[in-house]
């Protein structure tokens, strides 16, 4: 930290102070040396020091570069890699002032620093020794990464070749960071400039190596902004390849070639390279569909994109997975043993079958997704996560697919498939495990919100079991379930959607819900259903919802009675947002975040302020808001702060009230205020008068509580006098109780 | 050659964020993923860019487990699976997978709260990364793929904590986890059969004590207790929720049923129940004496300990409270402490490990004078007392549990340097098994010798039987035949078949020898000659005499000629096949001792 500051540098100097830390009687000798966090701290110490000319020359002088080269094979992983950093930032700072303004600066007038790591680096990549290699290309991915100065191109001119003749070895060494390394340098804005060795280099080594290896190259390629078209046919065929086997594997006759064999014209990956084993091909196939679906959404997708093929393969793979394909060939067969049952590539299929429907025109599709959706989902084999991947493809294909055209709502397929989806639901919210009752709440929540208002939805839901179902699930032994089923029950009735037997004009039923959510936010026992009530509740007073309406002042009042003893402070903080929710509406704030404000009943006009305040006092949320100003948990006293301060600065030009109350009933609230403020909240506020409060709030420095509480609370134990007094108390204590943890 | 690959990425020489990297037989397993009390910056997860550097996770790792709830091996998972990406399976015992995300869901608190967090894992996500998690049972053998599999054994140490071991074909590994050998007042001790891994990876927290008798430490913590309310004060115990609370409530309630005491106990509201209902659901995961009495009376069900409310803690008089969390560093049991630490009558007792930076570490450390937020300055005058109750096994422990798991090597994680080449030694020393402890990102590399499975041909075998053998289990037996790789398998076949299956054809490999006679008479008597001597001699044998005057036994060939040289000797040439070397040599042998003399 000293060295870093070149005159505190200097004078470490003139005391011969750093060189002992370096050079032959240095480190190496040290006994500590043989522990990696002391080698990785004389690195990060390295590092500092290497901010200035004195410094960077200090450190060439001294043998630490060569160190350093040794320390690149540290039998730490976390040193070696900080060595190799640390080489590259010193490469990096040598370079920036030499190279400024001389972009053609060749090799031979590089720094000697500098110089010394590229011929340490070429050396490398001429060694024969896989770690060696993997060392050196490590080092130039992350100089191309974060250098993008000229002299990056003189030196990729310079090693390229030695890069490409890696690929002659057999096998080729060191793969992963011969990838990591071509991507970066393609990568680079210096190379924007079309480098033909580097494309050459990445064709080759597209075409030599195993599909699983090339993988990672190709969707890299795939991605970058500006690449030969010919570069991304032959990128595009290898990330195809292991699907056209599929397709090839499984068709029921040879029939013309798909539009995927002509992408892939030329591959030479038969069936038997996929099924050389089952881990093999497991692998290849998920990282493919992973790779694929990463794809799919981005703006630089190839085109043309093959998606009926795509779609047909990926259903296939389903298919084959569930075991309900039946190829004739002995090719298909031998991948449905491989396949079948095989959970991983069921949910790398489902994954990528959900990103499918983006820029889908072709709605001949659907019902054959559809259909194979239907089958996993009603599958008795499915497991949980495979179940979670099928809710969110089916919510993807329902909310995105396409529809015919002069097909206005939904779209021909959908309510026939909506029809069998509610009994596969209704079974799914009944199940014994946890995950899927939660995944179809969930799944549940989504399709309402979006489509709430569409009428063949409102009729297929009503007419089944799942409202009901899912109202039973608000007492399910599992917590998130629980929660989930709060979210799902608030969202239904916000769109009506109650329960089969409720129609809208029913209040009882309505006030059941209301009753319900309440008992949960009063006994449960666990944090997040009585979160979700809370949320429920808000979004509920936001969009006036029929059943707050009728007596907001009292819905609000007993949701923060309840809320106001809660232990969980998120569920407290929440109870702030429905306050706040409550201020906006009733204080006439302007409130364009409401968009049924228009159509509903009309919301009660602004009162007269003093009316206004003295409600806020009888619903005592004055007293609530307080107490959360004190609170224990920093978001709250957070929130509530805001709160008082947008109240004290509506209440600012109210005329109708007097300047103060009663002297006496101001210090008395004033004397309470401050014992809850030392953690004293037994006594109460008892109840209050507007000019009370309004006279408390004004003499409160809540600017002040507000910005000490914008602070994180580290700043206490990170304040300098804190840290001292730990180090101080800790090296007293160091020798006893160290091992124990809890 | 085939190996196993460790590399601690956290745990390494160390306590805390334990995250451990396996790798059997080309299967990538992780072992734990904890995170740092010590840390609140990014040390406090492990660092995971050397998978990343792989490839995609998914692809890379092929399952993670999770030893028991404690955050320091499983606070990192819901940042690893939601955030950094792994989307695969995730194993843990039933107790672990409930518990688990309530000590998650406490962390994400207190980290969002205290340290005003934006990007940290979120509820939802928590609850995405608990739907991946395969929950297992006791001794059940799980099948991760068709080639590797993984069981749990009993731990000890906290409800639900298991030592897992790790198979692929014959090569196994077992990860203890945290684990305690002596059973205590709800758990068992921890058990593992003679499994004889290839590797054993053994946590040290204790590695070089023999800790004190824990009756001395109970009475102490029950004295000090009775002590403090016996003069009026009060006594606050933070805890975190699940773990040694249990074990502290019960120790307290059959004291002060022996004492027959009157003073009030709490604990935090909502934590008992929530205590109490996981070990009547995991009630078999607790020790024989709790589950033997259960049906009479359930130990978890306590008489004199009652649910806390805010309000109790402003009433005069003595009393005990647990609160969480367990460090003082938020919630309920920093409120309280506010509230009591100025009275010199009171007392609060840390019955674990408090990290860097919480008010609990910085009153053990001594300090008295704490500032809080808003600038207040808080007197600390009630009593500060540390008592270790973790229940971790001693070295006696560890080395009891190598014993009985005898493995081939042994790595020590989970524990301080010092300690571990202390403890190491002695492994080394009295059990003559290899022990390595290696830092954090140091990979030990134990070469292994797998047994590779070899099919017979039917063929063979049916031959093998027609020798009128019958095969017996228990005395082995040789079997002559060809070793053919195809496929990636290995097959003995006969020879023949060999040949048919990789297209090659057969090559006929002879013996010649010469052996010289002194005779004058003519090849062909000369052949005769040997002709009858053999008949006589090889009566079980086949011996011919060729029309061209040779003389064949079996496949050997057997030709006289005239000596280039020596008119007066003969040559025999004697040619065999390798099949037949035996009888080969024999013949040359008796040929070179001469012919009999014709009467």
């Amino acid at each position: 930290m000293f060295a870093a500051q070149e005159d505190c540098f200097e004078y470490l100097q003139q005391g011969q102070l750093l060189l002992g830390l370096f050079g032959e009687a240095g480190p190496l000798s040290w006994a500590v040396w043989s522990v990696p966090t002391v080698r990785s701290g004389w690195i990060q110490g390295l590092k500092s020091l290497a901010q200035h000319p004195g410094g960077l020359h200090f450190l060439g002088d001294s043998g630490a570069v060569d160190a350093l080269f040794s320390l690149q094979g540290d039998s730490s992983l976390f040193v070696a890699s900080a060595a190799s950093q640390l080489l590259v930032h010193v490469l990096a700072l040598s370079m920036q002032d030499k190279a400024e303004g001389s972009p053609s600066l060749k090799g031979s007038a590089w720094p000697a620093c500098a110089q010394k790591i590229v011929a340490h680096v070429e050396a490398s990549l001429c060694s024969t020794t896989a770690l060696q290699i993997t060392q050196a290309l490590n080092v130039l991915t992350t100089t191309f990464g974060r250098c993008h100065s000229p002299w990056t191109e003189v030196l990729w001119g310079q090693l390229s070749p030695l890069v490409a003749h890696l690929l002659d070895s057999e096998p080729v060494p060191a793969t992963h960071s011969l990838v990591d390394l071509l991507l970066s340098v393609a990568r680079s804005p210096v190379f924007a400039s079309a480098d033909c060795t580097l494309w050459e280099t990445i064709a080759r080594m597209l075409s030599c190596l195993s599909p699983m290896q090339t993988g990672p190259l190709a969707l890299g390629t795939l991605k970058l902004q500006h690449c030969p078209q010919a570069l991304r046919s032959q990128a595009f065929g290898v990330l195809l390849q292991p699907l056209a086997c599929i397709l090839r594997a499984t068709a029921q006759a040879p029939g013309p070639p798909g539009l995927l064999d002509e992408t892939t014209q030329g591959c030479s990956m038969t069936v038997d390279t996929l099924l050389s084993s089952k881990s093999a091909c497991v692998g290849l196939l998920c990282q493919t569909l992973a790779h694929l679906e990463e794809l799919q959404p981005l703006p630089q997708h190839p085109l043309p994109w093959p998606q009926t093929l795509l779609v047909e393969a990926v259903v296939i793979i389903l298919r084959l997975c569930d075991g309900s394909a039946a190829p004739s060939s002995s090719e298909g067969c031998r991948l449905c043993g491989t396949l079948a049952g095989c959970i991983r590539v069921q949910r790398a299929a489902l994954g990528f079958l959900g990103t499918l429907t983006l820029g889908t025109s072709s709605w001949e599709l659907v019902p054959q997704v559809f259909a194979i959706l239907l089958e996993t989902l009603k599958s008795p084999a499915s497991s949980p996560t495979v179940l979670k991947k099928a809710f969110q493809a089916v919510l993807h294909w329902l909310l995105d697919s396409p529809t015919p055209p002069g097909c206005s709502d939904l779209g021909p397929h959908t309510p026939l498939f909506l029809r069998e989806l509610f009994p596969v639901l209704q079974k799914h919210l009944c199940s014994p495990c946890w995950e899927v009752r939660d995944s179809a709440l969930e799944f549940l929540t989504h399709l309402s919100m979006c489509w709430g208002g569409e009428a063949n939805f409102r009729e297929v839901l009503l007419a089944s079991d799942v409202p009901k179902l899912a109202w039973q699930l608000l007492r399910d032994p599992e917590s998130y379930v629980r929660a989930s089923a709060v979210t799902a029950m608030g969202q239904l009735s916000s769109q009506g959607l109650q329960a089969a037997s409720d129609s809208p004009g029913h209040p009882e039923v309505q006030q059941g819900l209301v009753g319900e959510l309440l008992h949960i936010l009063s006994v449960d026992s666990e944090g997040f259903p009585r979160r979700a009530v809370t949320r429920v509740f808000t979004e509920w007073l936001r969009n006036s919802h029929a059943d707050v309406v009728q007596d907001t002042e009292w819905f609000v009042a007993t949701v923060l009675q309840m809320v106001s003893r809660d232990l969980d402070w998120e569920v407290r903080a929440q109870g702030l947002e429905l306050v706040q929710v409550f201020l906006a509406q009733t204080l006439g704030q302007p409130n364009p975040s409401c968009p049924y404000a228009v159509a509903l009943p009309k919301v009660t006009p602004p009162s007269p302020l003093p009316e206004v305040l003295r409600t806020l006092c009888q619903m005592q949320i004055f007293d609530f808001a307080f107490r959360a100003l004190f609170d224990c948990d920093r978001p709250v006293a957070q929130k509530a702060c805001d709160l008082l301060l947008f109240l004290r600065n509506k209440s600012a030009p109210c005329s109708g009230l007097q300047e103060a109350g009663d002297s006496s009933d101001v210090a008395s609230v004033e004397a309470t205020l401050e014992r809850w403020q030392v953690g004293e909240q037994g006594q109460p506020l008892g109840s209050l008068e507007p000019e009370v409060v309004l006279a408390a709030l004004r003499s409160m420095d809540l600017e002040g509580l507000q910005s000490r509480l914008a602070e994180s609370s580290d700043h206490v134990e990170k304040s300098p006098q804190s840290l001292l007094q730990d180090v101080l108390a800790t090296v007293a204590l160091l020798e006893e109780n160290v091992a124990d943890c809890y | 050659m085939p190996e196993i690959r460790v590399t601690p990425l956290g745990a390494g020489q160390d306590v805390g964020r334990s995250c451990i990297l396996v790798s059997i037989a080309g299967k990538n397993v992780m072992l734990d993923c904890g995170m740092h009390m010590g840390f609140n910056d990014d040390r406090r997860f492990p660092d995971f860019s050397y998978i990343t550097q792989n490839g995609r996770l998914t692809d890379f790792l092929d399952c993670v487990i999770i030893s028991h709830f404690h955050l320091d091996h499983c606070g990192a998972l819901p940042y690893f699976s939601e955030m950094v990406g792994y989307d695969g399976p995730i194993y843990m015992t039933h107790p672990t997978q409930a518990i688990c995300p309530i000590l998650l869901e406490d962390y994400r608190k207190i980290a969002v709260d205290k340290k005003g967090e934006a990007n940290f894992f979120t509820s939802q996500m928590i609850k995405d990364c608990m739907k991946k998690v395969v929950a297992v049972h006791l001794h059940q053998t799980v099948q991760v793929d068709d080639e590797l599999e993984i069981k749990a054994y009993y731990a000890g140490h906290v409800l639900g904590a298991a030592m897992f071991q790790i198979k692929v074909g014959s090569e196994s590994v077992v990860y203890t986890g945290d684990y305690n050998m002596t059973p205590d007042r709800h758990l068992g001790a921890a058990w593992i059969d003679k499994c004889r891994p290839n590797l054993l990876i053994t946590e040290s927290t204790y590695a070089t004590t023999i800790r004190d008798s824990k009756r001395c430490r109970e009475r102490d913590f029950l004295k000090k207790v009775h002590e403090t309310v016996e003069r009026g004060g009060k006594v606050l115990i933070p805890v975190f929720a699940l773990g040694r609370a249990q074990e502290l409530c019960i120790l307290l309630e059959t004291f002060w049923e022996r004492m027959n005491l009157k003073v009030p106990i709490y604990f935090s509201t909502g934590l008992t129940e929530k205590a109490n209902h996981y070990y009547k659901l995991f009630i078999t995961w607790t020790n024989q004496k709790i589950r033997k009495t259960f049906v009479q009376r359930n130990m978890f069900e306590f008489k004199h300990i009652k649910a806390f409310d805010r309000a109790f803690a402003d009433n005069p008089g003595p009393m005990v409270v647990f609160a969480t969390p367990g460090m003082l560093h938020a919630g309920q049991s920093l409120q309280i402490f506010r509230k009591w630490a100025g009275n010199e009558k009171n007392m609060v007792i840390m019955p674990g490990y408090c990290v860097q930076g919480t008010v609990g570490h910085k009153i053990l450390s001594g300090q008295r004078k704490l500032e809080m937020e808003g600038r207040q300055v808080l007197e600390v005058k009630m009593q500060v007392e540390y008592m270790s109750f973790s229940a971790h096994a001693d070295a006696k422990g560890i080395m009891q549990l190598v014993g009985q798991a005898e493995p081939e090597s042994v790595l020590l994680v989970h524990g301080e340097a010092k300690k571990m080449g202390f403890l190491r030694q002695k492994i080394e020393q009295e059990l003559r098994v290899s022990c390595y402890m290696p830092a954090n990102g140091e990979t030990v590399t134990l070469p292994t010798s797998p047994s590779i499975p070899v099919g017979i041909s039917l063929g063979l075998l049916k031959r093998e039987m027609a020798q009128g053998l019958l095969p017996e289990a228990k005395k082995p037996r040789l079997l002559h035949g060809t070793l053919i790789m195809k496929d990636s398998n290995f097959r003995l076949v006969s020879s023949e078949q060999a040949l048919k299956e990789l297209g090659l054809a057969e090559h006929q490999l002879r013996f010649t020898c010469r052996v010289h006679l002194q005779d004058t008479r003519k090849e062909q008597e000369m052949a005769l000659r040997v002709y009858s001597h053999l008949k006589s001699t090889l009566k079980d044998h086949c011996v011919q005499h060729l029309p061209d005057g040779s003389v064949t036994v079996e496949s050997i060939l057997i030709q006289a000629a005239a000596h280039s040289e020596d008119p007066g000797a003969k040559v025999l040439l004697v040619s065999w096949t390798y099949q037949d070397e035996e009888l080969g040599s024999f013949l040359t042998a008796l040929l070179k001792k001469g012919l009999p003399q014709t009467p």
